[in-house]
């Protein structure tokens, strides 16, 4: 029996607190066994008065940090956020920023917990933690949190953990997010929730591990200093919320904050959505044989299916299931059940609880179903490489956003109907304009265009659903920070998904590379989807189009520049573009993952985004609209006139664009025939794809992910061939 | 909080001006928000049977004659709710580059190898229900299932009479199908 007093409530350990939370849990329903929210209810203001100051103190915390870094991640994008914890690990509360942490960030200390971290490493006021192993808790090592414990009187009352996503953790190249890497080690520096200061301060051998290790430690040291300086500020206020609202209020209060969260979190899945089966299906693409990667298993290229369900239950709870997923791979792609709570916290954060409440109380009502060995659980996950977890991550939550908008739309909550998709691109390492080998990323986020609302058109360039603040940062801030010029920042009427509401557009991004005396460009991808377009069409609109990453090296662009021509500052038309008509060169365009190549400067990058799916039956667009964005540039006659079955004619003297009413009545009327005479009766078209099954016609990859997933789930196989009424032992 | 019918109507229409709409997102939600949707539902189409929920744009789960059955805003009928309707729509597929690229021209357009974009229209009027984008071979998503009677009954507090069992009836149709093309499996 150990002698050790707790650092917990009463001299228990936290161990035991955490324990006895889960065991109150389980027994009353209600978290911390809070059966009755007294506090907050007998003195409402003051309930809110507290609830507010927290807030405060978490956004000035993100605020303080964003002055002290010296990262375009954070100074431009604000690829951060700061979460406060029970003594348990439990979110009481979240600043805005990059919120699908905030549960992650308390996996992490609940990890320190269970590894009995009070009595084996230690845990004292002043201490300071960092962790990015995604095993333990995260959505990729780029992201290191910064946790720090806060005790009153001896007593640990709370925890602090900031997060901020790093250009640098000493990966292979490039260094932050890498493609070419399937084992553990590839992934870089690894902080396992290590102790690494005491009083505030880091440990100067720490300090020199990273100054060691990293190509850019001032950039990764100057962001601790700002995580930490905002981890103080939060610790220094809520002592002041201690002294102010007393001891036992303050622990009381964060706890029926996250029960009264929960109890609403159920009360506006059952205001808001309607309860049954909701279902869809992503596909990750993991081309992986081109790489070069050294353990050579990995060198395979597949694809894995991702069916999802969503359960509604008349109970008010909410189950994601992934029965059905294929099996885990030698990849950096697998995803994490964190990492899918992560997903699907971001996702109730901005549609259901918004109203700056979201706390752990919010993920309660919700169960999540990952098969065991599967992509999205995988048994092997410690030995694997994680830096791209994110890119399949984003695919799933993303649809899955999309399911929860059928159910809010059933509802008549149409205005909370959203999706999105990931992007990909390609990322530079390499030297500098000054001449220093180092990570070069990228990293704006405002680029991608999200799919409709329910009821307007989806905000061009406002994608990027995992921060509410989707920046593209300033160009020459970035055009300081890595080798590139921008050429381009045009809304891409292509990168639409049509629709009565469209999709909003996106801004490929059109890179030329410049002072460099050499770099390398390889995959920064954040989607697996490349050949197979992302189910994010809804109600018939149509899913954005297939998203490109192009190289061309040895261009002609110097020439061009010199007989003043012009270059390349759009896709253009996608199937006669802007690069291939302009840009003379080596080009490479293949799928989202292409190996890494040595680029110099005048080779041009281009990452062309394509948005989420459009809402409702496209020759039901308002014709006032399509005219809007011919006379913005962001629609073409050719699209208006195909897809919105619109009659548009630009008139030179008034320099807009007229509508022909009835020329487009009949256009429309004229689609609809259409429809009817080329559109086969189902049974016809599955007798003809059932066939086709049999006959094993499908690509190598198809007939392997399905065989992958039949074999993975008896369920799935036993629906797959129902469906197609394929005899019991039918295999592909 | 509530809103007035003319707004809601607006509000899915996409007339609402964007200041109005934004406060709609942002305020708390308004509980009789269901009510006055099917009230507005109903008063939209051309036929009588009661509205028990929308399935998308045009399609409605209704009450007729003591079965909830699936029907156009035009009138077309598509059967029991608990089958995946889509098995009763009319489906245009772009399995090819020529057809994918009709909409996803040049460098947009899907891998016809892999993505099999799927058309559903309503065979009464030619509305376009759903697209769907999946691999080839993948069956036909059954993408809403409500659970109707456990929401009339314990969400709402209005049970319906003749309550039905929950349960997916897709695989009732397939295996007719695969009844009538037996002699295909040879």
């Amino acid at each position: 029996m150990s002698e050790h007093k707790g650092i917990g409530e009463g001299g228990k350990t936290i161990k035991e607190m955490l324990e006895e939370n889960d065991r109150l849990y389980r027994e009353t329903g209600c978290y911390a066994g809070i059966t009755e929210p007294r506090l907050l209810r007998e003195d409402p203001v003051k309930g809110e008065l507290f609830h507010c100051r927290i807030m405060a103190s978490l956004i000035s915390g993100r605020e303080i940090t964003k002055m002290i870094s010296g990262s375009p991640l954070v100074r431009e994008i604000a690829e951060l956020c700061i979460g406060l914890y029970t003594p348990e690990g439990d979110n009481i509360a979240q600043s805005t920023g990059i919120q699908v942490h905030i549960r992650c960030m308390g996996d992490v200390i609940k990890w320190m917990i269970n590894k009995n971290y009070e009595e084996e490493v230690g845990i004292n006021d002043g201490d300071l933690f960092w962790s990015n192993d995604p095993s333990i808790g995260g959505a990729h090592p780029a992201d290191i949190y910064d946790i720090l414990p806060i005790f009153w009187e001896g007593e640990l009352v709370t925890w602090v953990c900031t997060v901020i996503m790093e250009p640098d953790i000493g990966a292979v190249s490039p260094n932050c997010m890498p493609a070419p890497n399937v084992e553990r080690a590839t992934d870089g520096m690894r902080f396992c929730a290590e102790k690494v200061g005491f009083n505030d301060r880091l440990r100067r051998d720490i300090e020199l591990k990273i100054e060691q290790s990293l190509d850019m430690p001032q950039i990764f040291l100057l962001d601790r200093k700002g995580a930490i300086a905002a981890n103080v500020r939060v610790r220094e206020e809520v002592k002041n919320f201690i002294r102010e609202f007393g001891l036992d209020y303050y622990k009381r209060a964060i706890r029926e904050l996250i029960e009264e969260e929960r109890r609403n979190q159920i009360a506006r899945i059952r205001q808001r959505t309607v309860p049954g089966r909701y279902r869809d299906v992503v596909c990750l693409e993991c081309y992986m044989a081109e790489q070069p990667v050294s353990w050579l298993p990995g060198k395979q290229d597949t694809i894995r299916l991702v069916p999802m369900q969503m359960d509604i239950l008349p109970s008010g709870r909410l189950v994601l299931d992934f029965e059905g997923t294929g099996e885990w791979g030698w990849h950096p792609f697998n995803i994490t059940p964190s990492g899918l709570w992560g997903g699907l916290s971001i996702s109730l954060v901005q549609t259901l609880s918004y109203d700056g409440r979201a706390n752990l109380g919010s993920l309660l009502p919700c169960d999540l179903k990952a098969p065991t060995d599967s992509m999205v659980n995988p048994g092997q996950l410690r030995l694997l490489a994680t830096s791209l977890i994110w890119g399949s991550l984003i695919d799933v939550f993303s649809l899955w956003l999309g399911m929860l908008g059928a159910a809010y739309y059933v509802r008549g909550f149409r205005e909370e109907v959203f999706n999105l998709r990931g992007c990909a691109g390609l990322v530079l390492a390499g030297y500098d304009q000054y001449g220093i080998k180092r990570p070069l990323l990228f990293g704006a986020t405002g680029y991608f265009g999200p799919g409709a609302r329910g009821v307007c058109d989806g905000v061009d360039c406002g994608g990027a659903v995992f921060t509410p603040e989707p920046d593209m940062g300033n160009a020459e801030v970035w055009e300081l920070f890595v080798p590139q010029l921008e050429m381009a920042r045009r809304l891409d009427p292509y990168t639409v998904g049509y629709g009565r509401f469209r999709s909003g557009l996106g801004i490929p991004m059109v890179m030329m590379i410049h002072g460099t005396k050499l770099a390398i460009a390889s995959s920064n991808t954040g989607s697996l989807s490349d050949g197979i377009i992302p189910n994010c069409g809804m109600f018939g609109g149509y899913p954005g189009g297939k998203r490109n990453s192009i190289l061309i090296r040895n261009t002609n662009v110097q020439e061009l520049m010199e007989k003043r021509q012009p270059l390349c500052h759009e896709v253009g038309h996608p199937a006669d573009p802007e690069f291939k008509k302009r840009i003379k060169g080596e080009l490479f365009h293949s799928h989202h993952l292409p190996p890494p190549r040595e680029v110099h400067d005048g080779d041009m990058t281009i990452a062309d985004f394509c948005s989420g799916g459009g809402l409702g039956d496209p020759i039901e667009r308002d014709p006032g609209r399509i005219k809007a964005d011919l006379d913005n540039g962001l629609a073409t006659e050719e699209m208006a006139n195909n897809v919105y079955c619109v009659q548009a004619s630009f008139d030179e003297k008034a320099k807009e664009w007229k509508i022909e009413e009835a020329a487009t009545r009949d256009l429309r009327q004229a689609k609809r025939r259409e429809r009817l005479a080329r559109g086969a009766p189902m049974e016809q078209w599955w007798e003809k794809s059932r066939q086709r099954l049999l006959a094993r016609d499908l690509d190598e990859l198809l007939i392997e992910m399905y065989q992958n997933s039949m074999k993975m789930s008896q369920a799935f196989a036993r629906e797959f061939r129902d469906f197609w009424a394929l005899p019991d032992d039918f295999t592909l | 909080m509530s809103y007035s019918k003319d707004d809601l109507r607006d509000l899915f229409d996409g007339k609402l001006p964007w200041d109005k709409v934004k406060e709609i997102m942002s305020k708390p939600k308004d509980d009789d928000r269901f009510d006055k949707y099917i009230e507005i539902l109903q008063q939209g189409v051309p036929w009588a049977e009661r509205i028990l929920l929308p399935l998308g744009e045009h399609l409605y789960v209704v009450e007729k004659g003591g079965e909830r059955i699936v029907k156009c805003d035009c009138g077309h009928e598509f059967g029991d709710w608990r089958q995946n309707w889509k098995l009763g729509a009319l489906i245009f597929a772009r399995d090819d580059a020529g057809k994918l690229e009709e909409i996803y021209p040049g460098i947009r357009r899907p891998d016809p190898n892999l993505c099999e974009v799927r058309e559903y229209y309503c065979p009464g009027c030619g509305s376009l229900l759903k697209v769907e984008a999946v691999p080839v071979g993948y069956p036909a998503i059954f993408d809403i299932l409500p659970d109707i009677d456990a929401f009339y009954r314990e969400w709402l507090g209005r049970p319906l009479p003749e309550e039905k069992k929950f349960r997916d009836m897709t695989y009732d149709v397939t295996r007719e199908w695969g009844q009538r093309h037996r002699g295909s499996l040879q």
